[in-house]
């Protein structure tokens, strides 16, 4: 009986411990684990985006996208419609340098990094929300401000506010990351030159595994402003793959 | 080629279509794409009002077996309209007065509907290298209104981004390190080495810069207008580029210095900028001299109007600005309004685009022109202003 209740007493004492130290994880901690789990080593995927405009038109777009070293070289070519077809983009240094190759004049135009403010094909996704995998990381610092429900999980919510130095085109963004998973359900990025006026609103969603990675397969970004959306999610999706440095080079975009 | 033999090339287009027909374990799909592109140009001149309407087809083909890459399209265009004009017509009094009545008919031009293979390639490429042989689009240069190192492409500045035609030609691309790389190319004429086409550029990046160096042998012609001859000569271009960011502006340049055989030298250069607002407004200036454009516009004569309309120079006056502003004004319309500008005479063509996603594969895009100077000068309502509405359907 002694020895049972030792036991017991034992359990109870390092779960109190694990708990603890999972209340002890900081902000950064948690910035880091997300961006770590959402930015695998290497992957390549077909991605669909829909955009639905304030007049409630809808324009598709498919792509094939490859990433290397985390999102810090990724490599997006358009597949459909006809119109954007074999456009590509590269993205290196964590979209700190763009380049874009048009296959109907074979001509490569390198973008300066204020190009990252631009939309993507229109879309409420601009470069800087596609191609920069350490911005959290690099460009905000953040505060956990507590543990809140959201969309029906039990989730981290963290304060990320731009540096002053950063080169974040957003003023602070709110992020709701799931416990356990470290995956965001909800990120709220806020307007540059206003820190209350609510920009736009990223929904994560359908998490599935991919080669044992945790992966939300829907991503829906909400522009709150212009009353549009944009919605993206995997045709195909693999982590298993080996890509050569050779693809993320302007040679590799005329492929 | 172009206009003497179209059933001829579209034969053998068919028959490239029908050989790549036949299937192959190791091939991909025969990919076929293109446009359809009516255009209708409204021009109001001398106080009358024309218009040309053209209608474009390209079909694109694309084919891949084991790193051999085959690509082609044909274009086909038909004109409508007022098909018939004389160059003369868009020039000043004092320029006309400089041609005799007998000459008028060498100014004639007509639009005429044409067939032809734009571009033919094949592309053998492994990771680092590429041998491209045919027609093929050679795009060089960082500049977007105007590229003084470009001697292959005639671009339109009131248009900078229209499609450009195949030049034929050898090319060989290797990639030495993941940003650096160099280009030769051999575009022949005639089989004459030293007439033929020669060009070496070298690609090297470094931080948020790429810079190019470009050397280039080829033959230049002139035409002139007062001995009626063609003078055509050895030119050796030395070229140098470089684009990227300076306290969060894009930055670029490109300049060009010219040998040439039996004329003057004279260089070329361009640089420009831009930046984007958080709000989606974009904005580019670029100044562009070259030094074979006139520095009075008293001095212009019928040789600097003929060559710049054949291509031969690129500009007229010695100085231009170009700007552009583009404000995507909802996802699928986007607002433009270029201007260029010759600081030599204080003349501006004024361009305001619209440009709408009207369907998912369909775009609509209406431009005006406005020129504001006055007769002589380069941007002179002589000109002719005017409304281009081009839809493109793409398939």
């Amino acid at each position: 009986m002694r020895k049972v209740l030792f036991v017991f007493v034992l359990i109870v004492c390092f779960r109190l411990i694990a708990e603890d130290v999972e209340e002890k994880i900081t902000a950064e901690e948690i910035i880091e684990t997300m961006t770590e789990t959402f930015n695998p080593e290497e992957s390549d995927a077909v991605m669909e985006m829909t955009i639905i405009t304030s007049t409630n038109q809808e324009r598709t777009f498919a792509y094939r996208a490859y990433s290397k070293n985390r999102g810090e070289k990724s490599l997006m070519k358009y597949l459909e419609p006809g119109r954007v077809k074999g456009q590509t983009v590269l993205m290196l240094n964590n979209a700190d340098d763009i380049w874009v190759y048009f296959p109907r004049t074979k001509r490569v135009r390198k973008l300066a990094t204020h190009a990252k403010k631009q939309k993507v094909q229109g879309s409420d996704f601009s470069y800087e929300d596609l191609g920069s995998s350490n911005e959290f990381i690099d460009d905000y610092n953040s505060v956990l401000l507590g543990k809140e429900e959201k969309e029906e999980k039990l989730c981290y919510k963290l304060e990320l506010t731009k540096k002053k130095d950063g080169d974040a085109d957003y003023s602070r963004l709110i992020a709701w990351v799931e416990k356990g998973t470290y995956i965001p359900v909800v990120i709220s990025y806020y307007y540059e030159k206003d820190r209350d006026l609510l920009e736009k609103e990223l929904v994560l969603s359908d998490v599935r595994t991919i080669d044992e990675i945790p992966t939300p397969m829907k991503m829906v970004m909400y522009n709150r402003l212009d009353n549009t959306k944009t919605s993206m999610k995997f045709r195909e999706l693999t982590y298993d793959v080996n890509l050569s440095d050779d693809l993320f080079t302007e040679m590799g975009m005329k492929k | 080629m172009r206009s003497k033999a179209p059933f001829l090339t579209f034969f053998i287009f068919v028959v490239i279509l029908n050989l790549l027909a036949i299937p192959d374990a190791n091939a991909e799909e025969l990919d076929v794409f293109g446009y359809f592109e009516p255009q209708y140009i409204f021009l109001y001149k001398d106080g009358a009002s024309y218009l040309v309407n053209s209608d474009k087809l390209r079909v694109d083909l694309q084919h891949s077996i084991d790193g051999v890459e085959f690509g082609a399209d044909f274009i086909y265009n038909l004109y409508f309209g007022k098909k018939n004009w004389n160059m003369l017509d868009f020039f000043s009094s004092e320029i006309r007065s400089e041609v005799p009545d007998g000459m008028r008919s060498y100014f004639l031009y007509e639009f005429k509907d044409t067939l032809y293979l734009d571009n033919v390639y094949v592309r053998m490429s492994n990771p680092r290298i590429a041998c491209t042989f045919g027609k093929q689009q050679i795009s060089v240069g960082t500049g977007y209104f105007s590229n003084p190192v470009d001697v292959f492409n005639l671009k339109d500045a009131l248009d900078p981004t229209y499609e450009q035609p195949g030049q034929n030609g050898a090319r060989l691309d290797v990639m030495l390190s993941s940003r650096t790389s160099f280009m030769l190319l051999y575009s022949p004429i005639a089989a004459d080495w030293e007439s033929s086409g020669k060009l070496l550029r070298l690609k090297v990046g470094l931080g948020h810069f790429d810079f190019v160096l470009t050397g280039y042998e080829f033959q230049d012609h002139l035409t002139d207008f007062y001995s009626l001859s063609v003078i055509n000569q050895r030119r050796r271009l030395a070229g140098f580029e470089f684009v990227g960011e300076l306290f969060g502006l894009g930055v670029w340049g490109e300049g060009a210095y010219n040998f040439m055989e039996s004329s003057d030298n004279f260089y070329e250069f361009l640089i420009g900028t831009d930046y984007t607002f958080q709000s989606g407004l974009y904005v580019l200036l670029e100044y562009h001299r070259n030094e074979r454009g006139k520095t009075r516009y008293e001095d212009y004569n019928i040789n600097d109007w003929i060559r710049f309309f054949r291509g031969e120079n690129k500009t007229i006056s010695r100085d231009q600005m170009y700007g552009m502003i583009s404000y995507p004004v909802t996802d699928l319309i986007n607002l433009q309004l270029l201007s260029i500008f010759s600081v030599t005479d204080g003349t501006a063509a004024i361009v305001p685009v619209i440009d709408y996603n009207i369907f998912e594969n369909v775009d609509l895009n209406i431009m005006g022109n406005i020129y504001t100077g006055s007769e002589g000068k380069v941007y002179n309502s002589k000109l002719g202003n005017g409304v281009v509405i081009r839809a493109r359907v793409y398939f």
